[in-house]
């Protein structure tokens, strides 16, 4: 019996030292160490595609008004007409509106402004966002989190999060106010959807046609001190990224919705998002007419052989496109990134 | 440019904050569910092997049917319950590491229980022989049989573990992912995939494969120990 208490202690102490290696690596980070950890990466590293040393693909278009991306915040209305799955209402739906009017308020102050403005400058050499010139200000004073409203829950888009834009703002406003801002980030479309299940107190997003419908449906909070509920408020372009040879000859096209239209008729590969993501939303705005594209998977079913609805996030759509020389449209902040990166393992 | 390998080496004796809450969280989350799994799943592995009473089929069958829950689903099912707008949202378990496991235990106990009954099965025939033979009660025969599962309890808790801690669809659906607060190993690496950050997604890889490693070890140390 003894024995097996010992074990069970000696079980407990060796996994809270295997976490204790990662953390204080300088005493184990030896070869004896490095060993196991190459035999472990091995199948890892054979199985990645492509270790290139430059990427396949780059720019070819962007700052095209056409391909404007603008962000809006939203608090969500604690007075909603909340249903559950049924579609019976429900009552009582728990929102933090004191955190998100605090949060909100101090995105729209100077010094967000200012965080906002120059977010990108030292990485990339190039600021990731714009803020509107018509955008809200706000000189609310902001309240001390309280143990009520200290937990605020942001549902965004995977864009802004993996832009690192919100790792950037949000400790600021975290450590000078007592917040603590959970964020989640999923697709607009169900970015938003989290919102409606009373699952967010407020929603960084962008796309204005959904975000229109959230607001109409009566999940929107107009906030003390604001004209609207939608409160747009920065921005960014989308680019349309393709092969460095660029067959379809995409960057003399002049405009976006030309390049699109150049890559459709010579049939050259292209990766869609294909998720009912707002980077979707925005690309089947940019076909022709006259191929009945939208974010309906039916859509495109007649155009399989170059035309990819890929169903997955920024990154892998890149990657997709990477292998196969295909055009993508992407947001600039997670291209930027993935470039930086090498694009792949290498 | 640096091999991914190399990158991820650095990473991980880096001690990064991100890094070092992911793998708290992991483990807090992977400890939790299995062990929880496994006390519920194992006793009623156990019964399904041994007790006869009618229904026991149709609960084994049940059970099976359960051990292919698609972890989407089960992670669905936990996502409406614990949602603003669900049944269960006075629990406050949406996007928090209790919901997660919740969604595990779900998942696992059929799993574990599964694994119990097949291993056991075999060997319920002869257990009852000698029991009888011995004139031992229903209660303790009960106990000679947990007795003699010791071995298949180790490989049930095990696959519990790995499967715990692999997890990715409830995971990602029921805890959200938050950074510092529910995300784990799996949906750290969904998300640098996603973000085309390679080498951290392969840095988080090599290390689940570490601890698994470890846990592999000491189960087996435990196995040879206590002679089974």
């Amino acid at each position: 019996m003894t024995k097996r208490i010992c074990l069970v202690v000696l079980s407990v102490l060796l996994a809270f030292a295997t976490f204790g290696c990662a953390k204080q690596q300088a005493a184990v980070a030896t070869a004896s160490d490095a060993t196991p950890v190459s035999i472990q990466a091995e199948p890892e590293v054979s199985a990645a595609p492509m270790t290139t040393d430059s990427l396949g693909i780059k720019i070819l278009l962007e700052q095209d008004a056409d391909m404007m991306n603008n962000y809006t915040v939203i608090a969500v209305n604690d007075a909603a007409p909340f249903k559950d799955a049924d579609g019976k209402a429900v009552s009582g739906v728990a929102i933090n509106t004191v955190g998100a009017k605090a949060l909100v308020d101090w995105l729209m102050s100077s010094k967000a402004a200012d965080l906002i403005a120059n977010y990108g400058v030292d990485e990339y050499g190039e600021a990731l966002f714009t803020l509107k010139e018509d955008k809200p200000t706000s000189t609310a004073v902001i309240p001390q989190a309280t143990d009520a409203t200290k937990t605020i829950r942001l549902s965004t888009t995977t864009s802004v999060n993996d832009s690192g834009l919100l790792d950037a703002l949000l400790p600021v406003f975290e450590s000078e106010y007592g917040y603590t801002v959970e964020v989640s980030s999923a697709g607009t479309g169900k970015a938003i959807a989290a919102a409606t299940m009373g699952n967010a107190d407020l929603i960084l997003v962008h796309s204005k046609s959904q975000e229109e419908t959230f607001v109409a449906d009566g999940y929107a909070k107009l906030l003390d001190g604001y004209s609207s509920e939608r409160l747009t408020f920065m921005y960014n372009y989308f680019v349309l990224i393709g092969p460095v040879d660029d067959p379809a000859k995409c960057a003399e096209a002049g405009s976006v919705k030309e390049a699109f239209a150049r890559i459709a008729a010579g049939k050259y590969p292209f990766v869609s998002r294909g998720d009912q993501s707002g980077t979707h939303t925005k690309e089947v705005s940019l076909w022709p007419e006259s191929l009945g594209i939208t974010t309906d998977p039916a859509s495109v079913a007649a155009y399989s052989e170059w035309y990819l609805s890929s169903n997955a996030g920024m990154g892998v759509c890149l990657i997709m496109a990477n292998e196969m020389d295909g055009y993508i449209l992407s947001d600039k902040a997670t291209f930027l990134a993935f470039e930086a990166s090498g694009g792949a393992v290498g | 440019m640096d091999s991914a390998l190399e990158r991820a080496l650095r990473l991980l004796v880096s001690g990064d904050p991100l890094l070092v809450s992911i793998i708290v969280v992991t483990l807090k989350m992977t400890l939790f569910s299995s062990c929880t799994a496994l006390l519920l799943g194992a006793p009623y592995g156990v019964l399904l092997a041994s007790a006869r009473f009618p229904g026991r089929r149709v609960l084994i069958l049940l059970n099976r049917t359960l051990m292919g829950l698609p972890p989407v689903v089960c992670g669905l099912l936990c996502y409406m319950l614990f949602s603003g707008v669900g049944p269960l949202r006075a629990l406050k378990l949406l996007f928090t590491v209790a919901g997660m496991v919740v969604a595990q235990v779900l998942l696992i106990s059929p799993i574990v229980a599964g694994s119990m009954e097949t291993a056991l099965s075999p060997l319920v025939g002869n257990i009852r022989e000698s029991a009888r033979g011995l004139g031992l009660s229903r209660g303790k025969t009960f106990l000679l049989t947990l007795n003699e599962s010791k071995y298949a309890l180790v490989s049930s808790y095990l696959l519990g573990f790995g499967r715990a801690m692999a997890e990715v669809g409830a995971v990602s659906m029921v805890g959200g992912a938050i950074a510092y607060k529910t995300n784990v190993m799996t949906t750290a690496i969904m998300m640098y995939t996603n973000m085309g950050d390679f080498s951290y997604a392969l840095a988080l890889g090599v290390l689940l494969l570490i601890i698994s490693l470890a846990v592999n070890v000491l189960a087996h140390l435990l196995q040879r120990s206590v002679g089974i």
